[in-house]
C-alpha cells in the first residue's frame, strides 16, 4: 500500500516523537553524567530491513554510524524477546565506549520496527582509566570488545553475560545503571510502536517508512541536482596519532554526479600505530554530516539522505581501518576532519561556512575509583552570513558540559578557568567563533588523557578570511602535545585552549595572524 | 467579589466571580502600559470596586520584556576565570546541522560581565574574597552606569558569605542600583542554570517594578484592593513579592488559563486533564494532575533557562490562522507562517488567499458558511473553498480531502505536543479529560482526544475568559528552595530534617498560616542527576525516592546510597473557590457529527461523539464506547 502526502507527515511527526521520547527516557533515566548531563547519547528507529526511518537529532558521529550497528545486528538473526548489544567498532560499532543496544520490535508476532540506543559509557576497561588511551595501539587496549551478542533473550537479561561485562569495567554499578536507561528506552519504542501499530495499523506503519524514506530521498536528490556536476578534491591533516606527532593526511574526491555524490578518500594514508583509524562506518558519518549541512533544514534525516550518498575508501586505510587497529579517537577526532575535507570539497560549489574547531578537545580524567569525560566546545567556522558562534561544538559531536559545581562535587578536582578565549576566532569580513579556555587542577592523583587536533594547523578561512587559531594544551605551563597521557599528582594544573573557528570574507582594515599557526596570546 | 484580569496579545479579558455569578467584559489590549486595559475592563464590566474583595492580575510584561531583550541594562558579577560561563551555557549549539547559527545571546553582553577574585569549592572557602579586588569591582560596576546588578559566584548556592559581602559591598556603593544575589533566587547547584535566573531576576525587575507601582497606584485611585500578579507556577503573590521575584512571572499570562482549565476540570470530576488553549498563530497545552497544574523547574523561556516553579505549559507554532502549504517533496504542510488578524484566512475576505486551518473547517462545514465572528467578519465557504481547492490541485487531491489534511496535519502536531506534556512525562492521559478552549480548541478536540485515546472533551462555560476565570480563583503561593549537601544515612537524614524546617520556618515567616508541601531532590551517590520527591518529612525521602526512581525510570537500587541536592518547600494558601451558578454551554444534548456554535467559538461534535452540558454548565462530550 501507499501512503498519501497527509499521512506521510502524521506518521512521520509520530515516528520522530517516538524516537524523541525514547532520548527523553534514556537521559531521565541513565545513572551516569556523561549521558544525563552530558547528553552523549542518541536514539533512532530502523525499518524491519535495517532502514533508518527516524532519530532524535541529537550526536551526529552515532546517527551517521547506527546503521551499520543494525545491519551487524540483524546478520544475526535476532526474534522478538532479544536485545543485543554491540559495541565492537568492526562489528557495527563505532569506539568501544559507544555501548549500542539494538532489538527487534515486535507487534502481533512480526517485526514491525528495529530500536538502537546508543550512548558513550564513561568507562570500558582497557589500559587506562575513560578507556580514550591515547597510547593505545591495539584495540584490545581500549577496553573491553564486544561483538553483537543477545544481552536479553526472550525478554531476560542474561545475567552471565552482564556479570562478565561488569567484570571489565572500572565503575560496575554506573554502567549497569546507564545499561538499564538504554533498555528502558527500548521498552519505551515497544511499547508505543505498538500503539501506533493499533492507531494506523501495522501495514500502514510500514508504508510510512517507504513513504518517509522516498521522500527524504528525493528532496536530497533534487538538492544535490541543483548542484553542477564536476570532481572537486581537498586535503588536510591529522596532527599525530598518539604514537608519533607526525601530520598524517586525508584526501577527499568528491564527485558530483547529477544526483549521486561519490566521495573517494582515495590519496589518504594507511591505517597508523595509533588509535586515530576509523571504522568505516565512522567515516560514513562524517560524509553524511556534510551532506546534512549542504540540504534544506527540514528535509527528515533517514536512510533516504544517505541513499545518493556513496563512500569509497582503501580497506585498511585510515578511513577504512581493519582489526586490530586501535579507533578510540577516531570517533571523535578523525571523524570531524573528514567531515572538515568534504565540506572544504564542497565548498568550491556551495556556500559553506569556514571551518570549524575541527576537534572535540576530550580531556578524560581518572584515579581510584572515579573516571569524568569531557569535551570542549570551541569556535565555529563564520560564513556568508555572519560571524561564527563561540564555545560550541562544531560537527560530529554536540555534547553538553558538565556543570563546574556538578563535577567538582563527584571527582577530586577543581576547575580554576572555564571561559571563552577572546579573539582566537579566524578574522575576516565575519569574524570566527571563539575557542573555550578550560583549567582544571587535580586533588588527588590521577591519569589524564588528552585527544585533541587543530594544535598546528588551525581551522581555514573562507573566502578570504583568516584561520582561527590553533588550540593548546599544558601541564603546569608546560606545553603538551594534541594527544598525550600524562600522570598527574595533586596540585597539577592542566590548561586546554581550544581553536578558534576560520573567518569569512576579506577583512576590511583587521589585523590578525594570517598564518594561523602560532601558540599562545 | 473575586476578580482576574487577564492581559492577551489583544484582549484583555475580566472575569468576576461572587454572589451573583460570573461577570465577564473584553476590552483592547494596551501595550504601551498594559495596566490602563486593566483599569478599563473594570470600567467596562460595571462591578461596583467597593464590592471587590481580591483583584489578580496576569500580564505579559516580564515575558515581552524578556523576548524582545528590552530588560534593564544589567551587570552580572562572577567568580575569577569563569566570566563567560552564562554566555557558553551547556556548549549546545543551536541547531544540529545549520552552522551559521547562534544561540539567544545572554541578557549580559561581555562587557557587562566583572569578575571578583575569590573562589567557594563544595566545602566552603578555597580562596578568600580580596576585599581590593572587590573594591576595584565596585568601582567598575559603578561605570558602567547600570540599572541592576545579578551576583553569582561559584558555590555561592551552598556557601553564600562571598556572595553576601559582594552584594552589601555593591547595595552600599550603588544605591538606587538593584543587587540580586543567586543564593536569594535560585540556591542550587549548577552555576550556569542558577546564574541564568540571577540575571534574568535583576534584568526584569526594574522593569516590573515599574509597572506594577503604576498599575497598584492606579487600582487604588480607582478604590480596588491591592492587585495581586499571577506568577509561572500558576499561584498568585503580592505586587511587592512579585516585582522582587520578577523572573517567576514570565509565564503569568499561560498560567492563568491552565489554573481555569483546572478549575473546569475538577468541577465536572476530572481530577487527571489536558488542557488544549487553541488560537490565531499558537496552541499552548499543559496537563493537570490529581487536580493541580503540573509544574516544572526545567523550563527555557526565550532562550532563557529559568529552573523556577513553572506551569509546564508547552506551545505549538500552529493555529487556526496556520497556513498550509505543499513543500519540495510534495508533503502537505502546516505552519508556521499564519495569515495574521491582517489579512486572517481566505474565509475573512479581507484579502487572504493562502488557504489555513480555518478554512479548511469552513470546507468541512465545522465552521458554518456565513457565521458571523467578532460582530462584523461573515465566514465565506466560497472564498475558503477556492483557496483550499488551489493547494488541493497540487496535491492532486479533492477540495474535501485536501481540506481534511490540513486538519489531520494541524491535529498530528498538536497531538505531538499534548504526547509531550502526557506520556513523555510518564503520564497516562487516557482516564482524565481534555479540557477545549481559545477560538479554536473546541473544532479540533474530539479528534485529538481520539488520537491520544482519551475519551472525554469538556469545554468550558467561561471559554472565552478561561484564564481571567483562573486568575480570580489561584490560590497564593510562593516557591523556596535551598541548597544542600547530604548523604541519607541516620546523620544527614537529621541535617536534610533540620534544612526542610528552617525553610519551612522561612516560608511561613513569609506567608503566614500556608499549607506547606514539602520536597526533597534527591539522587544515587554518583549520579548525574536528581529526582524531585514529595514528603510529609525527611524520614520518607529515601524510600521514596526508590520508588519513584522505579516508577519513573523503571529501575532502582535499593541498596545504593542516597544524596540529597536540594530541599523544597512550596507555601499555599487555598482560595475559597465559591460554586458558580451554572451557565450552560448549550441548550440540550448534543451527537455527532455537528456543529455546534457556543459563545465565541463553535465545538465540532466528532463523529461517534455525544454529550450535554454538567451542572456546572461546561459541555460534556463522551466517545461512544469510552468509559
Amino acid at each position: 500500500m501507499s501512503l498519501d502526502p497527509i499521512g506521510l507527515v502524521v506518521l512521520g511527526n509520530a515516528l520522530a516523537g517516538v524516537a524523541e521520547e525514547m532520548g527523553a527516557v534514556l537521559v531521565r533515566a541513565a545513572f551516569s553524567a556523561n549521558i544525563k548531563e552530558r547528553r552523549d547519547s542518541s536514539c533512532a528507529l530502523f525499518a524491519p530491513d535495517g532502514r533508518m526511518v527516524a532519530q532524535a537529532a541529537h550526536v551526529p558521529v552515532h546517527l551517521g554510524s547506527m546503521p551499520e550497528t543494525v545491519a551487524a545486528v540483524l546478520a544475526r538473526d535476532p526474534v522478538p524477546g532479544d536485545v543485543f548489544l554491540v559495541n565492537d567498532p568492526y562489528t557495527g560499532g563505532s569506539h568501544l565506549p559507544d555501548i549500542t543496544l539494538v532489538a527487534p520490535i515486535a507487534v502481533d508476532g512480526a517485526v514491525l520496527a528495529i530500536a538502537a540506543v546508543r550512548a558513550h559509557h564513561a568507562d570500558v576497561g582497557g589500559m587506562r582509566a575513560g578507556s580514550m588511551p591515547p597510547g593505545a595501539t591495539e584495540l584490545y587496549q581500549e577496553g573491553l570488545v564486544i561483538p553483537p551478542v543477545r544481552l536479553v533473550r526472550g525478554g531476560a537479561v542474561d545475567a552471565n553475560l552482564l556479570d562478565l561485562l561488569l567484570a571489565n569495567v572500572r565503575q560496575p554499578e554506573e554502567r549497569r545503571g546507564d545499561l538499564d536507561a538504554q533498555l528502558a528506552a527500548i521498552h519505551l519504542a515497544t511499547t508505543r510502536l505498538a500503539e501506533l501499530a493499533d492507531r494506523h495499523g501495522a501495514a500502514t506503519v510500514l508504508a510510512a517508512y517507504d513513504a518517509m524514506i522516498a521522500y527524504a530521498e528525493r528532496r536530497t536528490r533534487e538538492a544535490i541536482r541543483a548542484l553542477p556536476d564536476g570532481v572537486h578534491a581537498a586535503a588536510d591533516v591529522l596532527e599525530g596519532d598518539g604514537v608519533t606527532d607526525d601530520d598524517i593526511p586525508i584526501q577527499a574526491t568528491v564527485e558530483i554526479a547529477g544526483d549521486r555524490i561519490i566521495v573517494d578518500f582515495a590519496g589518504t594514508a594507511p591505517a597508523v600505530r595509533g588509535n586515530v583509524n576509523c571504522p568505516l562506518a565512522v567515516t560514513r558519518a562524517g560524509c553524511l554530516f556534510a551532506l546534512r549541512v549542504l540540504l534544506p533544514g527540514d528535509i527528515p534525516l533517514n536512510a533516504g539522505v544517505s541513499a545518493p550518498l556513496e563512500v569509497r575508501a582503501e580497506p585498511g586505510s585510515l578511513v577504512d581501518a581493519r582489526p586490530p587497529s586501535a579507533v578510540a579517537a577516531g570517533n571523535v577526532e578523525t571523524s570531524s576532519r573528514i567531515a572538515d575535507v568534504v565540506m572544504a570539497a564542497l565548498a568550491e560549489v556551495a556556500d559553506l561556512p569556514a571551518q570549524g574547531q575541527g576537534t572535540m578537545n576530550n580531556l578524560v580524567l581518572g584515579g581510584a575509583g572515579w573516571s569524568t569525560y569531557e569535551t570542549i566546545g570551541g569556535g565555529q567556522g563564520a560564513s556568508s552570513r555572519g560571524p561564527g558562534p563561540s564555545g560550541v561544538h562544531v560537527a560530529m559531536s554536540n555534547t553538553r558540559n558538565t556543570p563546574v559545581e556538578a563535577l567538582e562535587l563527584e571527582a577530586p578536582v577543581r576547575v580554576r578557568r572555564y571561559e571563552l578565549a577572546y579573539g582566537t576566532g579566524g578574522t575576516g569580513r565575519h569574524a570566527g567563533g571563539d575557542g573555550i579556555v578550560r583549567e582544571v587542577e587535580a586533588l588527588a592523583p590521577a591519569a589524564l588523557s588528552l585527544v585533541a587536533d587543530r594544535r598546528r594547523h588551525g581551522p581555514r578561512g573562507a573566502q578570504g578570511g583568516g584561520p582561527g587559531m590553533v588550540g593548546e594544551h599544558r601541564v603546569n605551563g608546560a606545553p603538551v602535545g594534541a594527544k598525550a597521557g600524562v600522570d598527574l599528582v595533586p596540585g597539577d594544573v592542566v590548561h586546554v585552549r581550544t581553536p578558534g573557528g576560520g573567518g569569512w570574507g576579506a577583512p576590511t582594515g583587521a589585523t590578525g595572524d594570517p598564518s594561523g599557526e602560532t601558540g599562545g596570546r | 467579589m473575586r476578580v482576574g484580569i487577564d492581559v492577551g496579545g489583544t484582549f484583555t479579558d475580566l472575569a468576576a466571580v461572587g454572589p451573583d455569578g460570573l461577570v465577564i467584559a473584553k476590552v483592547p489590549t494596551t501595550p504601551r502600559d498594559q495596566s490602563e486595559a486593566v483599569l478599563a475592563a473594570v470600567l467596562a464590566s460595571g462591578i461596583d470596586p467597593a464590592a471587590v474583595q481580591a483583584l489578580a492580575h496576569g500580564m505579559t510584561v516580564a515575558t515581552n520584556a524578556l523576548l524582545e531583550r528590552r530588560g534593564a541594562r544589567t551587570a552580572l558579577v562572577t567568580t575569577e576565570g569563569f566570566r563567560d560561563v552564562i554566555e557558553i551555557g551547556r556548549q549546545a549549539r543551536a541547531d544540529l546541522y545549520d552552522l551559521s547559527r547562534h544561540n539567544p545571546p545572554p541578557l549580559v553582553p561581555r562587557e557587562l560581565r566583572v569578575t571578583v577574585r575569590e573562589r567557594m569549592g563544595p566545602d566552603g572557602v578555597v580562596e578568600a574574597l580580596d576585599p581590593a579586588d572587590l573594591a576595584r569591582a565596585v568601582s567598575d560596576l559603578r561605570a558602567l552606569a547600570v540599572e541592576s546588578v545579578a551576583v553569582c559566584l561559584l558555590f555561592g548556592y551552598l556557601h553564600p558569605a562571598h556572595e553576601e559581602a559582594v552584594a552589601r559591598a555593591l547595595r552600599d556603593a550603588l544605591p538606587g542600583v538593584e543587587v540580586v544575589a543567586s543564593h536569594e533566587v535560585l540556591p542550587e547547584m549548577r552555576e550556569y542554570e542558577r546564574a541564568s535566573a540571577t540575571v534574568a531576576t535583576a534584568y526584569l525587575r526594574p522593569r516590573l517594578r515599574g509597572y506594577l507601582e503604576r498599575l497598584v497606584e492606579r487600582a487604588e485611585g480607582a478604590r480596588l484592593p491591592t492587585p495581586t500578579v499571577m506568577q509561572s507556577s500558576g499561584g498568585v503573590i503580592d505586587a511587592q513579592t512579585a516585582s522582587l521575584l520578577a523572573a517567576t512571572t514570565v509565564l503569568s499570562g499561560p498560567a492563568g488559563g491552565v489554573v481555569g482549565a483546572a478549575y473546569v476540570a475538577v468541577a465536572s470530576g476530572f481530577a487527571d486533564a489536558l488542557t488544549f488553549d487553541m488560537g490565531g498563530t499558537s496552541t499552548d497545552v499543559a496537563a493537570i494532575v490529581e487536580g493541580s497544574v503540573a509544574t516544572t523547574t526545567e523550563a527555557v523561556v526565550a532562550g532563557v533557562p529559568l529552573r523556577l516553579a513553572m506551569t509546564e505549559v508547552h506551545t505549538v507554532s500552529a493555529g487556526g490562522g496556520s497556513i498550509a502549504w505543499v513543500d519540495d517533496g510534495g508533503r502537505l504542510r502546516v505552519g508556521p507562517t499564519s495569515a495574521g488578524a491582517v489579512p486572517g484566512p481566505a474565509a475573512y475576505g479581507a484579502g487572504g488567499v493562502e488557504p489555513t486551518v480555518t478554512d479548511a473547517n469552513v470546507v468541512l462545514g465545522r465552521l458554518p458558511d456565513g457565521l458571523v465572528l467578532g460582530g462584523s467578519i461573515a465566514l465565506s465557504g466560497e472564498l475558503a473553498a477556492r483557496a483550499v481547492a488551489r493547494l488541493g490541485e497540487r496535491l492532486g487531491l479533492g477540495v474535501e480531502e485536501t481540506a481534511l489534511g490540513i486538519v489531520r496535519v494541524a491535529d498530528s502536531a498538536m497531538a505531538q505536543a499534548l504526547r509531550v506534556v502526557s506520556v513523555e512525562r510518564g503520564r497516562d492521559p487516557r482516564a482524565g479529560a481534555l479540557v477545549a478552549f481559545g477560538g479554536a480548541g473546541p473544532l479540533h478536540a474530539c479528534a485529538l482526544a481520539e488520537d491520544l485515546g482519551i475519551g472525554a472533551v469538556l469545554v468550558p462555560a467561561a471559554s472565552g475568559v478561561l484564564s481571567a476565570l483562573g486568575l480570580a480563583l489561584a490560590d497564593v503561593r510562593r516557591d523556596h528552595v535551598r541548597g544542600v549537601r547530604a548523604t541519607l544515612d541516620p546523620e544527614g537524614t537529621a541535617d536534610v530534617a533540620a534544612a526542610l524546617d528552617r525553610l519551612a520556618a522561612e516560608a511561613l515567616a513569609d506567608l503566614p498560616g500556608a499549607v506547606l508541601t514539602l520536597a526533597v531532590d534527591c539522587r544515587y551517590a554518583g549520579q548525574g542527576h536528581e529526582l524531585t520527591v514529595p514528603v510529609a518529612d525527611a524520614a520518607e525521602a529515601t524510600a521514596g525516592f526508590h520508588r519513584q526512581h522505579a516508577l519513573r525510570h523503571g529501575w532502582d537500587r535499593p541498596d545504593q546510597p542516597v544524596e540529597v541536592i536540594a530541599v523544597r518547600v512550596a507555601a499555599t494558601v487555598p482560595t475559597e473557590r465559591p460554586a458558580l451558578a451554572p451557565v450552560p454551554v448549550v441548550d440540550g444534548p448534543v451527537a455527532g457529527p455537528a456543529a455546534v456554535p457556543i459563545a465565541g467559538a463553535t465545538v465540532w461534535v466528532g463523529a461517534g461523539w455525544a454529550g450535554a452540558c454538567d451542572e456546572t454548565g461546561t459541555l460534556v462530550l463522551r466517545r461512544e464506547g469510552a468509559a
